[in-house]
């Protein structure tokens, strides 16, 4: 488990404080999820020009998690088409965003995304002219419509910049990061925690009943993109000798 | 349960009968009852779980834990009106849940998410009683022993998501 949610679960104090320490034990030795939605599977795959593979890379990733959800307890959430909703019953197919990067390397990351933080996305489209200030406010309304339906703590992704798909998958790749890592650059990592203490101020002021509830801490990994004359740069895990993903 | 006695922000250990469903099985039911069709279950005095198990092992019925409950609030009423006493399941529902709940004086109880596992340990029996054919989303029927629960809507009304609220 993350050190930092295992240092949140030993000093929380707030409603079903002694069920969650429970759980965590539990999980650990029944092999049973610490969430029964083992959701949707995600992967970033950042695929260097030099690696060959044998088969197309969504294959085997479908394939190892066929196995898995088949192997261990995990919940079958995936359907095979969106109106018919007939479910498939290995958790397939997966969801797979490929990068095409220079160098020999392959790099996989990949988030188990459950339905309930999944619903609570929402995508912007901000004018040209709007300020950071604008930004932080857009954030943080979002996060007080649609908060208190998540499940504390709160992991907030952010994707800015590029068309609106690619925001969406910045926002994402942003989820990858480790609970208390923050952007390589420090203009961002800045706005990071600028934006998380807004977002634990206006969700955590004394007397609302939702801090009262949860007690909770949010954290937040911020991805940009800038898009101005089509230049790209200042882009998540940018690494020598690969170009940006 | 005496929903009478209850006050949001109550904590209790509940053991009894719950009876999970959630949206698709929802779905369902509202569509037999639109079509002049019974339901393959009572629902009179029922506790439901917006919940949908995960697989079992051989020691136990499967992780399981709620879901998001405000995506069926629009089946909360045909629930109260069938006799349903108290839903359980996860965050802050919407005003017409909250409304619902005083005028039918019924409960909404928050189950713990993130604690699949030790959920598990309190139940003592699962069966499909419906829609089997749903995979996770059926209506199964379970007992449980000291299950945790939070009262977030109380039968007058008070949420705790919204209470104090400065």
């Amino acid at each position: 488990m993350d050190p930092a949610i295992v240092e949140l679960l030993d000093h929380y104090e707030g409603p079903f404080s002694s069920v969650l320490r429970e759980n965590a034990i539990a999980a650990k030795e029944t092999g049973l999820p610490i969430c029964q939605d083992t959701g949707f599977l995600e992967f970033f795959v950042f695929q260097g020009n030099e690696v060959a593979l044998e088969e197309p890379i969504i294959e085997t990733l479908n394939s190892a998690v066929k196995k898995v959800y088949n192997d261990k307890p995990y919940r079958y959430s995936i359907v095979s088409d969106p109106l018919k909703r007939v479910n498939t019953r290995d958790n397939t197919p997966v969801v797979c965003h490929l990068f095409p990067v220079r160098g020999d390397r392959l790099e996989i990351r990949f988030l188990v995304k459950g339905g309930g933080s999944e619903n609570l996305s929402r995508l912007f489209m901000l004018n040209p002219t709007a300020t950071v200030d604008d930004l932080v406010r857009t954030v943080v309304e979002s996060l007080k419509e649609s908060a208190a339906r998540g499940c504390p703590p709160l992991k907030v992704g952010i994707g800015i910049g590029g068309s609106s798909d690619k925001a969406m998958v910045l926002a994402k790749l942003a989820l990858t990061r480790s609970f208390d890592e923050r952007h390589h650059d420090k203009d961002y990592a800045a706005l990071e925690e600028r934006i998380l203490g807004e977002i634990n101020d206006r969700l955590s002021g004394s007397g609302n009943g939702y801090n009262r509830l949860l007690g909770a801490h949010r954290d937040l990994s911020l991805a940009h993109r800038h898009n101005a004359g089509g230049t790209r740069n200042g882009l998540l895990y940018r690494k020598k000798g690969e170009s940006n993903p | 349960m005496k929903i009478e006695e209850l006050r949001a922000g109550d904590e209790l250990l509940y053991s009894g009968e719950l009876l999970l469903m959630r949206d698709a099985a929802q779905k369902r039911l509202k569509m037999l009852l639109e079509e002049g069709e019974e339901l393959p279950v009572s629902l009179d005095g029922a506790i439901i779980f917006y919940a949908g198990p995960a697989k079992p092992t051989k020691d136990s019925f499967g992780a399981i834990g709620p879901t998001t409950s405000n995506r069926m609030d629009a089946f909360l009423e045909m629930l109260y009106l069938k006799g349903v006493l108290a839903t359980v399941g996860k965050g802050k529902r919407g005003q017409q849940a909250v409304s619902l709940c005083k005028e039918y004086g019924r409960a909404y109880f928050l189950a713990p998410s993130g604690a699949a596992a030790a959920l598990a340990g309190r139940i003592s029996s699962m069966t499909v009683v419906a829609f089997d054919d749903l995979g996770t989303e059926a209506i199964f029927r379970v007992r449980v022993k000291d299950f945790p629960l939070y009262v977030a809507i109380d039968y007058l009304g008070n949420d705790v998501f919204i209470k104090n609220r400065g």
